[in-house]
């Protein structure tokens, strides 16, 4: 074996590999970068990628879902006797195309749509799965409240957000909460992401044709709203809206503005109310958009996995340097028509690492 | 065929029709009173209401202040101002129009609609006899009350100036008496300062931490007071465009500002429901007045500066004693002692009435049961558009489910409690007002003896309303009317089985915009009213009042199939379609004629899709209660009340989205 060691081992030194890691390229089957990039990205959410593996571990022979195929890659990864090389996940991408429609074909897919279909369906099941053996023993029985416990994945992706109205006739503040698995923020030329987060929870006001219906008033009246993170969740997934709906072209078209995103990132739109305000995130995964538009281009992803960090392009993996991380901000002019630029964030919180 | 004349309305937003459950004087504020003026001269107060009614009230006669009610407007009424010595009355409203009245006699001289959106201020130049008007459209515009006042129905053009550069909602305005500055407060958090003379930019003055609802100008336009949603009062320096002070005594937003006459003091109210009193020569000497139930919205001196009439959003008015100037009580805002109020009690109440602030419609569609802020319960028929019933303090929660009857009939109207009074809206929206068809027998309107009759509630309510319209129509000369009862080329409303009463105000307007037409049931007759009926009224009224065409019939699609303890053997599934108010009994009737083959035919024929009055068929009685014993329909495995219409068994035992499933087993 010692022969044929791999360009990326020779990176890496094999005294510096890390142990019980497996570094494996995933096979495109015609356009299924946008999953393998996700899939790369949430490998590499430790979190995540242990659940997934417990969750192998504990349901031996089910029935075939999207969560036992993503099991089966996961356990397939780490158990590989190399320690690189690439796999092809094809009962997963078979799996995907039989549970959505959108995804049974070869053309390109919005690597945030897939990433929001994964996580919210993998929570069906795991919900879906609940019920059947709470089912079994006995009927019902304190069915609601087992519904109601979060899952695993509600544990890893998500947060809670609020959103408060002052009403500007009687200057009453109602608040509602909402859960999210991901935060999804506009992009503006040459900022961060913190401004990015910071216009998220920019005040909106409600008026004109758009007037709350103000139930202390009676009447709609001007009112003005915003978002907060209440809850912050232990990986938050940035989803920066790069594809924007143009009318005079009636197609989406790239932004491609430049977002620097850090290495270290805390939240600064956090309500007042907020349970852990002062999370410290680790930047662990990026996917990336390359090319000039939604339906076209190609996502590659990089990842920080024992300090070092890897960019993984399908079935290739290099290791790279922390600073070509700046590649991927995006472009200070709008003249160049692609692009490579970060698409999904994924920050780990740092008090969730054991 | 009468052809009308288009109204122009091409372009325009939908049209809806709204009409006000209440009675005929209303001698109580139902709500909120967000101004006020006071005659000196009169001794008259005048308060602008949220119920959408000015009234003015005798000062001098505490037992009974009421005098009059001025009505136009059909929202909220935000501002008024009293101008030309008394005599004349300008209103601003959300219903986004301003008003100029005859404040002695109380009737609406003309309606100025160049705002786009809710007018929420008004200010007022009393030595040149200049109002401007402010609001959410961020526009203020200037009108000469002499112009105003001469308007009339062939010379009502007037030419204003407005003052441009707002970038938000305006919340504020005010304007010295000789008119020589205006300042306007808006969520910009800026005061923006104008000469009116000359409608030139004068000055921006930021320093609020938030949006600016109440200003106040001295005389000769150099000091200005500002109140903010942030809780401070400012007085201001227009000279040295800069902010002079800034006052700190009340916990939340300052709403409503009043100074003396020499600006010396200034008195303030807000959300905090407190009335404070502070020396602007030294801030830190202030008195607590009052305090009152509710946040303040506005406050007017009487002329000796003894007293204040003090506006909330209750609904009740009252007049506080205000202290003497020169003996300051409290004020050592040092002493960390709680300030006590001057006054615990007011001097006099002008008591306001509850207003209309839950409801629950009633399945029937036709019934309403209100909760008020005093907790009364009433009872009121859409329908009729009128008060049925009064049943004082009751458990609200109780007594709608005491009314509860399983009957399903869709939404026809929507409810507006924005006034305290019960608005009802019937629009083409997703709650289309032709989607109720009953029967006039169940419904209580025709005896029952009689061929049961359907009728449409949006369609007889509509009807009723416009009763009075005698609508000339638009006939050419040559194509002379067919020679029958439509005599002198006019057609009569109403419909066969009620009336509503006389008093109902009936309104047209933008749905969720503009009001473009209020008027009485009642006066729809005069000549002015007609034309301005004739140019409003859509076309999907006209045509139901006018045209007396019929709304459409609702249908409802179903499966009809044997059921499987039936012994029956089906070999299709056959869907029908029927109108939604049929009854089970008619299924069954079908299917004991079509499919049992107890009739003629083979039993593969459409359903039971019959017209909106049951056909006089004299054999249809004995049929039907042949067919009732000899079959019986099921849903979701229930046996089926043969009363019940289609649309009911969908509603409560159905249950689903899914088209309608029902089974049918024949007796022995």
């Amino acid at each position: 074996m010692g022969a044929n060691i791999s360009q990326l081992e020779r990176d890496i030194g094999s005294d510096q590999f890390p142990p019980n890691e497996h570094y494996f390229g995933l096979v495109n089957f015609g356009n299924t970068c946008y999953s393998n990039s996700v899939l790369q990205a949430l490998y590499f959410c430790k979190p995540f990628r242990e659940k997934v593996l417990e969750y192998k571990a504990r349901n031996k022979r089910t029935k075939e879902t999207l969560l036992t195929c993503l099991a089966d890659l996961f356990y397939s990864i780490a158990t590989q006797k190399k320690k690189v090389g690439s796999i092809a996940p094809k009962k997963f991408i078979a799996r995907l195309r039989k549970e959505k429609e959108e995804f049974d074909n070869y053309m390109q897919q919005d690597a945030h749509e897939f990433l929001n279909f994964l996580i919210n369906h993998i929570n069906e099941i795991i919900l879906a799965e609940r019920h059947q053996n709470n089912a079994k023993p006995k009927t019902g029985n304190g069915d609601p409240q087992t519904q109601q416990e979060p899952t695993w994945v509600h544990e890893i992706f998500q947060g809670i957000l609020t959103s408060e109205t002052r009403c500007l006739n009687c200057e009453t503040v109602s608040s509602k909460d909402e859960d999210f698995f991901d935060l999804q923020v506009d992009v503006d030329q040459n900022t961060s992401i913190t401004h990015c987060l910071k216009c998220f929870s920019n005040t909106e006001t409600l008026c004109s044709d758009n007037k709350f219906k103000c139930d202390h008033c009676s009447s709609y009246q001007e009112a003005q709203k915003r978002m907060r993170v209440k809850k912050l969740p232990m990986i938050l997934a940035l989803h920066l809206k790069r594809f924007k709906y143009m009318e005079q072209y009636n197609r989406h078209i790239k932004v491609s503005h430049r977002v620097v995103f850090p290495l270290e990132l805390r939240l600064f739109n956090t309500s007042d109310d907020a349970v852990n305000p002062d999370r410290l995130y680790d930047l662990v995964a990026v996917v990336i958009h390359c090319g000039s538009g939604p339906n076209r281009g190609h996502y590659i992803s990089i990842v920080k996995s024992h300090g070092f960090w890897l960019l993984f392009d399908d079935d290739m993996v290099d290791k790279i340097d922390a600073s070509t991380i700046e590649d991927f901000y995006g472009l200070t002019s709008d003249i160049q028509k692609s692009s490579e630029t970060g698409y999904i964030l994924f920050y780990q919180s740092r008090d969730c690492v054991q | 065929m009468a052809t009308h004349k288009s109204s122009g309305q091409s372009g325009r937003k939908k049209v809806q029709v709204s009409f006000v459950i209440r009675d005929e004087v209303e001698r109580r504020h139902r709500a909120g009173v967000n101004s006020l003026q006071y005659d000196a001269h009169l001794q008259r107060l005048y308060s602008a209401g949220r119920d959408s009614i000015i009234r003015i009230w005798n000062c001098k006669n505490m037992k009974e202040p009421y005098i009059q009610s001025m009505e136009h407007h059909t929202d909220w009424v935000n501002d008024i101002v009293l101008c030309c010595g008394g005599k004349n009355l300008i209103s601003a409203s959300s219903d986004t129009t301003v008003k100029v009245w005859n404040a002695h006699k109380g009737f609406c001289m003309s309606t100025l609609r160049t705002h786009k959106d809710y007018v929420k201020a008004l200010a007022y130049a009393r030595d040149r006899e200049q109002v401007a008007s402010a609001g959410l459209d961020r526009a203020i515009f200037l009108w000469d009350v002499n112009t105003l006042t001469a308007l009339t129905a062939s010379n009502n053009t007037v030419t204003t100036s407005s003052l441009n550069g707002n970038k938000d909602s305006i919340y504020s305005l005010a304007m010295n008496p000789p008119g020589t500055a205006i300042v306007s407060g808006s969520t910009e958090k800026v005061l923006r300062v104008w000469d009116p003379r000359s409608c030139t930019k004068l000055m921006k003055l930021k320093g609020h931490a938030d949006n600016v609802k109440a200003l106040v100008l001295n005389r000769d336009g150099t000091q200005c007071l500002s109140g903010s949603s942030d809780g401070t009062i400012k007085l201001w320096s227009l000279g040295q465009q800069r902010c002079i002070s800034t006052i700190r005594v009340h916990d939340e937003g300052v709403w409503a500002l009043l100074a003396t006459e020499n600006f010396s003091h200034v008195i303030s109210g807000g959300r905090d429901r407190k009335i404070v009193m502070t020396d602007l020569r030294n801030t830190e000497r202030y008195t607590l007045i009052c305090e009152e139930s509710a946040p303040v919205l506005k406050m007017a001196m009487t002329p000796d500066q003894g007293s204040l009439w003090v506006a909330t959003s209750d609904s009740s008015i009252r007049n506080w004693v205000l202290p003497k100037r020169d003996c300051q009580i409290s004020g050592d805002a040092g002493e960390e002692e709680v300030l006590k109020p001057l006054n615990v009690k007011p001097e006099l109440t002008i008591k306001g009435g509850p207003a209309v602030r839950h409801y629950q419609i009633l399945n029937d569609k036709r019934h309403i049961l209100t909760k008020d802020t005093e907790n009364n319960i009433v009872v009121y028929d859409v329908l009729k558009a009128s008060k049925l019933e009064d049943l004082g303090p009751a458990d609200f929660e109780e007594e709608v489910k005491k009314r509860f009857k399983m009957v399903y009939v869709p939404n026809w109207f929507n409810v507006d409690l924005k006034t305290g009074m019960l608005t009802i809206h019937l629009g083409q929206d997703e709650n289309d007002c032709f989607s109720a068809w009953v029967s006039a027998r169940e419904a209580g309107l025709a005896p029952n003896d009689i061929v049961d009759q359907k009728v449409n509630y949006g369609n007889l309510l509509l009807q009723a309303l416009l009763e009075h319209w005698w609508r000339p129509l638009q006939v050419d000369e040559d194509a002379e009317c067919q020679g029958d009862q439509q005599a002198a080329g006019q057609t009569r409303g109403g419909n066969e089985y009620f009336s509503v009463p006389g008093h109902t105000p009936v309104i047209f307007s933008e749905v969720g915009g503009r009001t473009l037409y209020r008027l009485l049931v009642r006066d729809a007759g005069g000549e002015t009213e007609g034309l301005l009926l004739n140019e409003t009224v859509p076309p999907w009224v006209v045509d139901i009042v006018v045209e007396k065409n019929l709304p459409k019939f609702i249908k409802i699609p179903f499966y009809l199939l044997p059921h499987a303890t039936s012994g029956v053997k089906s070999l299709k599934k056959d869907r029908l379609i029927a109108n939604d108010f049929i009854q089970v009994r008619k299924v069954a009737e079908h299917v004991y004629e079509k499919v049992l083959g107890a009739g003629s035919e083979s039993g593969s024929v459409a359903g039971p899709s019959s017209p909106g009055a049951d056909r006089p068929d004299p054999d249809r009685q004995e049929t039907s209660s042949i067919a009732e014993d000899r079959v019986e329909l099921l849903c979701n495995d229930q046996v089926l009340d043969s009363n019940m219409d289609l649309r009911t068994v969908r509603h409560f035992i159905w249950k689903s989205s899914a088209d309608l499933t029902l089974h049918y087993r024949p007796l022995k």
